[in-house]
């Protein structure tokens, strides 16, 4: 077994352990319990975050894409969200044209 | 984007059992947009896979076990460094930067709990709660009746879940057509659709609070260390909105 596999087997494990944990603890609380609704403000938080990020001060392969290029999809997306009577799949698509297009530009 | 479906009374002639019923709603949930932003940044994940040096096999493992884009691209760039960090330093930033799915999960067990069936059910769900599963259901689930919560749930993350691994496959095995820029476009799918979910979420005064606080912590990941920065941020900026929310009489 590779470096690669071994990394892989074990990050895999630990991903499942961190998901029934959650699971198994909060599954007797109330949907309601404060600590359920902690969990649930900081997992909202942090894919608010991951957004910020990935659109203003992305790193990889984001990062090749002009700033001007990821604001103008970002821009399209959400005017294509309110044009198309809150439809996600082609605001999605009105992004992603505009991001090909102004990198095209 | 239908919420309720499941809840709903069956259509004439649909005699299939109410919990068919929801998993079938949860399969047609994930494959509209939630399938296409998955399939787009899966196959750049499967290219560079392939660009790694890494078999289809892993690729398809690495989607399917690890299931979280961030900790994925962890352990490709490990292995594409060569490994000479060692296993361990790679396994700790791969889990760090997915461990978003224990507050993930926590948010979602209590929704999982049905009348006559036995909490153990709910582990079913376990290899399914990332992003997109997590950010649908939070959406979809409050609208249900509770028998039919997990059955949707299992039937949007095994869809998901499938197209993420056809994907990754489909992208290792044609890496060579896609060139670093259109890798990057198929990449951006993925922030792009979750964006568009977050500006839903701006019009439900629960999630607003959480929403906000997380984009103004977003700054703090750029100061701290790549692996812990994203969590940081988001403990930071969820447990603001939560106290904050808390005062304000309302829940967050």
């Amino acid at each position: 077994m590779s470096e690669a596999d071994l990394a892989l087997l074990f990050t895999a494990l630990s991903c499942l352990a961190l998901r029934v944990a959650g699971l198994a603890v909060a599954g007797a609380l109330r949907a309601d319990h404060p600590f359920v609704a902690w969990a649930a403000a900081v997992a909202q938080a942090t894919l608010a975050a991951f957004v910020v990020l990935a659109v203003a001060a992305p790193s990889g392969a984001l990062a090749t894409l002009p700033l001007a290029a990821r604001v103008a999809a970002l821009a399209a997306g959400l005017v294509g969200y309110a044009a198309f009577g809150r439809r996600l799949l082609p605001a999605l698509l009105a992004g992603l044209a505009v991001l090909v297009l102004t990198r095209a530009i | 984007m239908p919420t309720a479906d499941a809840a709903a009374p069956s259509p004439p002639g649909d005699a299939a059992p109410p919990a068919r019923r929801a998993a079938r709603a949860g399969v047609a949930e994930a494959l509209g947009a939630p399938a296409v932003a998955m399939a787009a940044t899966f196959l750049a994940f499967g290219a560079a896979v392939r660009e790694a040096g890494l078999p289809i096999g892993w690729a398809l493992a690495a989607s399917w076990g690890v299931y979280g884009m961030p900790g994925q691209l962890v352990l490709v760039q490990h292995a594409a460094s060569g490994g000479a960090a060692g296993v361990l330093p790679a396994v700790l930033g791969a889990v760090a930067v997915n461990a978003r799915f224990l507050p993930m999960a926590i948010a979602l067990a209590p929704m999982f709990a049905a009348p006559r069936r036995a909490r153990a059910w709910s582990l079913l769900g376990a290899p399914f709660v990332a992003i997109t599963p997590w950010a649908a259901a939070m959406r979809a689930l409050p609208g249900m009746a509770p028998p039919g919560r997990l059955p949707w749930f299992l039937g949007f993350g095994l869809a998901s879940w499938l197209v993420a691994g056809a994907a990754a496959m489909a992208g290792h095995a044609v890496a060579g057509l896609l060139d670093p820029a259109t890798r990057a476009v198929l990449v951006f799918a993925n922030p792009l659709y979750f964006a568009l979910l977050l500006a839903a979420d701006l019009g439900r005064p629960g999630t607003r609070g959480a929403v906000l606080a997380g984009a103004a912590a977003a700054p703090l990941a750029l100061v701290l260390p790549a692996a812990w920065g994203l969590l940081a941020a988001g403990v930071v900026g969820g447990t603001a909105a939560f106290f904050l929310g808390r005062r304000g009489g309302r829940r967050v």
